[in-house]
């Protein structure tokens, strides 16, 4: 009994250590990276290279997700609204939660689907063929050459990606909504643009920054630490995901409370 | 050149080099000879700056590493890794002349060069437009010796360079580095277990074990020593001081 207590606590007790032990690993890349930022040289083939993979054939798979949401959200707060004659609401509850909430978050997860993993495999591949040694060797800093490029891109990326999505999504809610619950087209419109204001946007796109630092962060952070083999690279893939997932969902809760409970 | 004194390194309770001890004058092709896991790829790895050694001083050219600027020092080395380990994203005359389009020389005179390296490691000039994927293994190993010798450095490190390889295709690449090194003037430090490269491309052998070297020799003495590791690891002998099972 106490021998089993004792087990206990004491995997309890390793788990914690190891946790914040991955934390501090964690914010010490993150500083690293941020403090590479500004020192020279800046490679633009990397980051514009990254601008394209991240950004531009991440823009299907977002805008897909945000029309259909978008469809979705009109047709529930249609039926909820319904309850206490409130259906009028529609146009102006999915524009506020589109931009506000769903674009960035939603955009954030399947960005982080797409691209911490493929970001997380790239690195990972290349740390265990000895890539990542052969650019040393040609005096170039992997932090510099594979990290700073992708973290900038993503950071850069996102948020356009986020407004993309907030129009398209809305764009959804608009099409369900004429068609199926009957709003009048210039009406619908007229509402969505009356209650949005400029602060809903912006939060939106603040929000998708932070996102998109935190996926590619995580993909490069994962990708560097991978372990031997193809059972490594795959337990990094997996980890950045999974990561990158939890911290988005952690950080659009700070940044809500930090944006709109003031 | 290069000299290593003491040098010790532990990963965690595993201590692989135990206080290595070596000197590889200018202009010689040093090989590392010693069984899987005995610390060869640590030792290249420590002197080129990948690994850092837990007690130990290695300087080249009498620099200690540790000192002074080191992308200075790294410009010095070109390295054949074992694996190649071409960048797969890019074809393969961006490999072999990363180093210059990195110092801001332009395309043109980078693909240039690199064609003429090519040549050099006996490939067509079409195959700089090919990714590593596309390549076979022998034609990897040649490219990686291509981009080894691209900006034609001091001092070129060889890993394992006839791992996978067959017989005939071991032999070109055995051959090819000796020429290189003695055309370049380079000093080489290769580490392998296979002993016809050791003998194509060594002046000098050394034989790491137990994270020591215990013997240092020409090749000529290292068939008449009376050492027993080096009997035994020559010989490809199961019985001797190494165990067969570590």
């Amino acid at each position: 009994m106490i021998r089993s207590a004792t087990s206990l606590l004491g995997s309890t007790g390793r788990a914690v250590l190891n946790a914040i032990g991955a934390i501090g690993a964690v914010a010490l890349f993150a500083a690293q990276t941020i403090g590479q930022i500004a020192r020279p040289p800046f490679y633009w083939r990397e980051f514009v290279s990254a601008c394209i993979t991240i950004g531009y054939f991440s823009l299907p798979v977002v805008g897909l997700t945000a029309l259909f949401t978008g469809g979705a959200l009109a047709l529930q707060i249609y039926a909820g609204g319904a309850r206490f004659n409130a259906e009028a609401v529609v146009p102006s509850i999915v524009a506020i939660g589109m931009v506000r909430e769903l674009g960035p978050v939603l955009g954030g997860l399947m960005v982080a689907a797409r691209v911490a993993s493929s970001i997380a495999a790239e690195i990972g591949t290349m740390k265990v063929t000895e890539q990542i040694d052969a650019l040393v060797t040609l005096s170039t800093n992997p932090m510099k050459y594979l990290t700073v490029p992708r973290v900038l891109a993503a950071t850069l990326t996102v948020p356009v990606l986020v407004l993309i999505g907030d129009i398209i999504g809305i764009m959804g809610g608009y099409l369900v909504g004429t068609s199926r619950l009957g709003f009048n087209a210039a009406a619908y419109l007229q509402n969505t643009a009356d209650f949005l204001e400029f602060w809903d946007i912006a939060s939106g796109l603040v929000k998708g920054a932070v996102f998109g630092f935190i996926v590619a962060l995580m993909g490069c952070y994962f990708g560097m630490t991978s372990g031997r083999g193809a059972q490594g690279v795959g337990a990094a893939t997996k980890a950045a995901v999974v990561a990158a997932s939890v911290l988005i969902l952690a950080a659009n809760y700070i940044l809500t409370e930090a944006f709109f409970t003031a | 050149m290069i000299r290593l004194k003491n040098v010790h390194k532990a990963f965690g309770n595993n201590a692989v080099l135990n206080g290595v001890d070596l000197h590889v004058p200018k202009g010689e092709s040093m090989v590392i000879i010693g069984g899987s896991g005995t610390g060869k790829s640590v030792t290249l790895k420590c002197i080129l700056g990948l690994v850092k050694p837990d007690i130990g001083t290695i300087t080249v050219a009498d620099k200690d590493i540790k000192d002074g600027d080191r992308d200075a020092l790294l410009s010095r080395f070109g390295m054949l890794f074992q694996g190649g380990a071409l960048f797969d994203s890019m074809p393969v005359w961006q490999n072999i002349a990363f180093r210059l389009i990195q110092s801001g020389v332009s395309t043109d005179e980078a693909r240039a060069l690199a064609i003429e390296k090519l040549r050099r490691v006996g490939l067509k000039p079409d195959v700089a437009n090919r990714f590593p994927a596309e390549l076979s293994g022998g034609m990897q190993k040649r490219v990686g010796l291509a981009r080894a010798i691209a900006a034609d450095p001091e001092i070129i490190f060889f890993d394992e360079p006839t791992t996978g390889l067959d017989p005939i295709m071991a032999g070109v690449i055995n051959d090819l580095i000796r020429e290189i090194v003695v055309e370049m003037g380079a000093t080489a430090m290769t580490i392998t277990h296979d002993m016809s490269s050791v003998r194509a491309i060594a002046d000098r052998v050394a034989m790491l074990h137990d994270g020591t070297i215990k013997w240092t020799g020409t090749v000529t003495e290292m068939d008449t020593t009376g050492d027993p590791y080096v009997h035994q690891f020559i010989n490809g002998l199961s019985e001797g001081p190494i165990a067969a099972i570590r």
